[in-house]
């Protein structure tokens, strides 16, 4: 990945009497908001990057031959699955299978 | 890594079995007319009556054809995506065709030989042929290839709902800018959802901050005049609602476009005050539900309609005024490298019709649906306009579906009865009108002055 941000400063240079705020990142991940997760059929994914381009959390991580799916920050909205040319996202209910 | 491929996608709801596709395809690939030359094939679906179904090669990512030859005459380039066949090293084994679950590779009795598709070298000549647009080449991948390994500049953790249409506009949005950037989200679900942060943390990974409902193209406009006056080059940036923009933020946004205030000023329209509670704003549709114009026996939704911001923007005549759909992705991108130049010389607004899952009780898998039928009914038209050039639509919708097809999918519409309906389906064809004439009339601004 092609880092664009730039370096954190150095939170040591803040004088004491400064209450910064926004140094650090949120850490909270929203993949156990999903009540389906997405699931990619590997034969059938032929790389096409639809489901990066319209993932509105951007989860979709690239493999040597298809597209899968960071399930740390899925929300399990499913747009991946009906947006799929190839019909290659299939969604499955998290409490079965 | 870092490569995606394009490719040919099939809307079987749109395909009328013509066949022109499979002629182009023989004329194309063996110059001749005759359909059994075709590397693609439509046929009558077995599983529905008056439906058609695509075998062609999908160019597998792992493909089996390739697993299954012999002789080496199939392989995977992983270049182009394409599987391309060698005639010279067949055999004629036809063992590929046994391979492929998708009758992608067909022996071609007539030709002796097996044939595939090799994706007319990225233009194929089968979706130029498709009258109905069923057959769609599908250039996702072009972006991602382009833009794929920039760092999204927002956390993964965003508090936005499922299917939210802004979170992903500004992950697009701040990866293609980049991080030399002052980005402004005034109140709303943008700044709502978590990028200024919340508990002393940040959600953005550039400069942002939480200007008022009411300020934020004057606090971006002073920030622009100090850079300028300290000798640097940063972009502004507006992250706004619609109602930052169309309401509450329009005098200041207005007082900005006529100063000529260098910055980008995106409005991500979502039709209402969706993170309060989705209360009516300026620029909700007429006959919407909303919280405050609610659905009842005498009130059937709201009862005037939008306001049409991207034209009040052009009457200021800004140095670029363009309306998008994210589920144009290839025509955002053109429109934002634009809009960002023209942010270096004067105001540059885009317009963003941004369904929301919510607010306006669609499930949150249909968004992008929801943004396309938008586009395809004409209810929202993609244009940009800079005061040289006049306006110009980006992609113009000839034979627009009618307006129930868009209006249908989402819940907010629900209770719309005959005489709504004909009042949007009347105003989209004026505002179309409007913006026809107003092409017409601009086009070419500079040489009609001459």
């Amino acid at each position: 990945m092609l880092k664009q941000s730039r370096p954190r400063f150095d939170q040591a240079t803040i004088p004491n009497d400064l209450c910064p705020i926004g140094t650090e990142l949120i850490t909270m991940l929203p993949g156990d908001w999903r009540s389906e997760r997405p699931v990619v059929d590997r034969d059938k994914c032929v790389k096409c990057a639809t489901c990066w381009l319209l993932c509105p959390v951007q989860c979709i991580v690239e493999m040597a031959a298809w597209f899968d799916i960071s399930y740390d920050s899925c929300k399990g909205c499913g747009i991946c699955a009906t947006e799929c040319p190839h019909n290659a996202i299939a969604m499955i209910i998290e409490t079965e299978g | 890594m870092g490569i995606g491929h394009n490719t040919i996608a099939f809307h079987q709801d749109k395909c009328d079995g013509c066949g022109d596709c499979m002629t182009v395809c023989a004329e194309a690939k063996s110059g001749t007319t005759d359909t059994q030359h075709s590397r693609l094939k439509i046929v009558p679906s077995v599983a529905a009556n008056d439906s058609f179904e695509l075998a062609m090669c999908r160019q597998c990512g792992d493909p089996k054809c390739v697993l299954n030859c012999p002789s080496g005459s199939l392989t995977k380039d992983h270049e182009t995506g394409v599987v391309p066949w060698d005639q010279e090293k067949c055999v004629d084994c036809l063992l590929c065709t046994v391979g492929c679950a998708y009758g992608g590779i067909t022996y071609n009795a007539a030709a002796g030989h097996v044939m595939k598709c090799d994706m007319c070298d990225g233009d194929p000549a089968c979706v130029k042929s498709c009258p109905t647009g069923a057959l769609e080449y599908n250039k996702s991948a072009e972006i991602y290839n382009n833009y794929g390994e920039l760092e999204d500049l927002f956390v993964p953790g965003l508090a936005a709902c499922q299917g939210c249409n802004s979170e992903l506009l500004i992950r697009h949005t701040m990866r293609k800018i980049g991080s030399n950037v002052v980005v402004a989200t005034p109140p709303g679900c943008i700044a709502g959802m978590g990028t200024v942060g919340f508990n002393g943390k940040t959600g953005s990974k550039i400069p942002v901050f939480h200007p008022l409902l009411t300020n934020t193209a004057s606090m971006l406009a002073g920030a622009k005049r100090y850079y300028n006056r300290i000798g640097r080059d940063v972009t502004m940036v507006a992250l706004a609602g619609d109602g930052g923009t169309v309401d509450a933020g329009f005098q200041s946004l207005s007082g900005a476009a006529e100063r000529g205030e260098q910055m980008l000023y995106i409005c991500v329209d979502n039709e209402g005050y969706m993170n309060t509670g989705m209360q009516r704003s300026g620029s909700t549709s007429f006959g919407s539900w909303t919280s405050t114009t609610p659905v009842g026996e005498t009130l059937r939704g709201k009862t005037q309609d939008a306001k049409n911001m991207p034209v009040i923007m052009m009457m200021h005549n800004c140095e670029y005024v363009a309306t998008a759909s994210l589920a144009f992705m290839d025509d955002y991108y053109e429109k934002l490298d634009k809009a960002t130049a023209a942010a270096e010389r004067g105001l540059a607004y885009l317009h963003v019709y941004s369904p929301c899952p919510t607010g306006w009780r669609i499930p949150p898998e249909s968004t992008n649906e929801v943004c396309r039928k938008a586009v395809e009914t004409n209810f929202a038209t993609l244009w940009e306009f800079t005061p040289d050039e006049g306006l110009r639509f980006t992609r113009p919708v000839d034979n627009p579906l009618p307006v129930e097809q868009y209006l249908n999918l989402s819940g907010k519409y629900r209770h719309l009865d005959d005489e709504q309906l004909t009042h949007i389906q009347n105003s989209v064809k004026r505002k179309v009108a409007f913006l026809n004439g107003f092409m017409l009339a601009t086009s070419g601004s500079e040489a009609q002055m001459q």
